[in-house]
């Protein structure tokens, strides 16, 4: 059976609030931030550690919040950042119940009055907001995302008119960032066996490729009850992408084009 | 010690599914207008006597109907609970004996109602 509940060594406890504001503190300077702590090598249960921003001294972004926590409370805050504009993908994780970019999400986007920071759901835990992306990494090399053909190398390159190349909008963007796929349900429950929306946007993106000559190889290898047919069109991929695409629109792309061939 | 690739990989592509697919969507549109079509019958027939709802099934434009909709029911069933298995269930055990189960039950559940419309339109 699906397991619905947390295994007992990851049921999170109640954490160490860092460095509440005084008393007659002005509420609208001081941003409540709780954040999802845990370490293996501790051999403790995670927590929900509280902190409290200046946000008069500290950018708008969530990711701006992170920083300043690791810089003037706790440095061994751990999480992944890299370029802080939306294009690496480093900094997904779940802010305010949504996977998201923490470098994009403005802190005032927040629903709650506390913004509760979690790593991105359903995947193994490195250290605080840092995922284990091995498999994810390991099904996105699976659908070889690389253009394959059979045909001589041409002498310059190989060419693509402007109206194939618009085939590509909308796919090429992907920053593989997992909000889509850790977002999905049938990737939580059967991860193992099904690429998630992620990988399935990539397979969809050289499928599409006019200048890709493996299309039917490419059709063979994602045809599987589990790979592609585990999308039941949830939606929630769509609904969590922090660039705005449509991986459920790609999938569905895919079982079209399945469906073409019968 | 096995590669993530190689986890990944697992026995490779089953090399179908389409089909199931396409059964799945085609059964789904053909259940709207059959569904409809039973909705209507029974509520056209509400309160109405035995022999009147036995004379009108065994219409044969009625069984036609009733036939379709049945296998088109069950064989959207049959998938819809083979998903909902495979979503959920991953001891292999309680998998494969509630694969078995949930054919076994869309099947009898399709054999026995046919049967039963036959009877009635063939006037038994």
């Amino acid at each position: 059976m699906v397991q619905f509940t947390l295994p007992k060594n990851s049921k999170i406890k109640k954490g160490k609030e860092w460095n509440p504001p005084a008393v007659d503190a002005d509420p609208d300077r001081w941003r409540e931030y709780r954040v999802y702590r845990y370490d293996p090598e501790g051999g403790e249960n995670p927590r929900v550690d509280t902190y409290w921003v200046d946000m008069n001294d500290c950018g708008p972004m969530v990711l701006d919040a992170l920083i300043w926590i690791k810089n003037k409370i706790d440095p061994t805050l751990t999480f992944r950042r890299s370029c802080r504009e939306g294009v690496c993908g480093s900094c997904s994780m779940n802010i305010d119940g949504t996977n998201t970019l923490a470098c994009t999400m403005h802190a005032e986007e927040a629903q709650g009055a506390a913004i509760a920071i979690y790593p991105l759901p359903h995947m193994p835990v490195v250290k605080d907001l840092v995922p284990d992306m091995t498999q994810f990494y390991a099904q996105h090399r699976e659908i070889e995302p690389w253009l394959k053909t059979d045909s001589p190398t041409p002498q310059k390159e190989w060419r693509q008119s402007h109206e194939d190349r618009e085939k590509l909008d909308g796919l090429y963007e992907c920053i593989l960032c997992a909000c889509c796929s850790t977002a999905c349900p049938s990737y939580w429950w059967n991860g193992d066996r099904y690429l998630g929306p992620a990988v399935l946007l990539q397979a969809n993106r050289w499928v599409e490729d006019s200048r890709d000559e493996r299309t039917g190889e490419r059709l063979d290898d994602l045809e599987d009850p589990f790979r592609l047919y585990r999308c039941h069109t949830i939606l929630n991929c769509t609904k969590a992408c922090p660039k705005g695409l449509n991986p459920a629109a790609a999938i569905a792309n895919l079982k079209r084009k399945m469906v073409e061939r019968l | 010690m096995a590669t993530p690739l190689k986890r990944v990989r697992g026995l490779g592509a089953a090399r179908h599914g389409t089909e199931t697919f396409w059964r799945q969507r085609l059964t789904a549109v053909a259940n709207v207008p059959l569904v409809i079509f039973l909705i209507w019958f029974v509520v056209s027939h509400a309160g109405a006597s035995y022999e009147v709802v036995k004379a009108s099934l065994a219409n044969p434009v009625v069984s036609v109907l009733m036939l379709a909709m049945i296998w088109s029911a069950a064989i959207h069933m049959r998938i819809g609970l083979r998903e909902i298995i495979e979503d959920y269930l991953h001891n292999k055990l309680c998998k494969v004996s509630s694969l078995m189960l949930a054919t076994f039950f869309s099947a009898g559940l399709a054999i026995a109602s046919t049967l039963a419309v036959l009877k009635i339109s063939l006037g038994g």
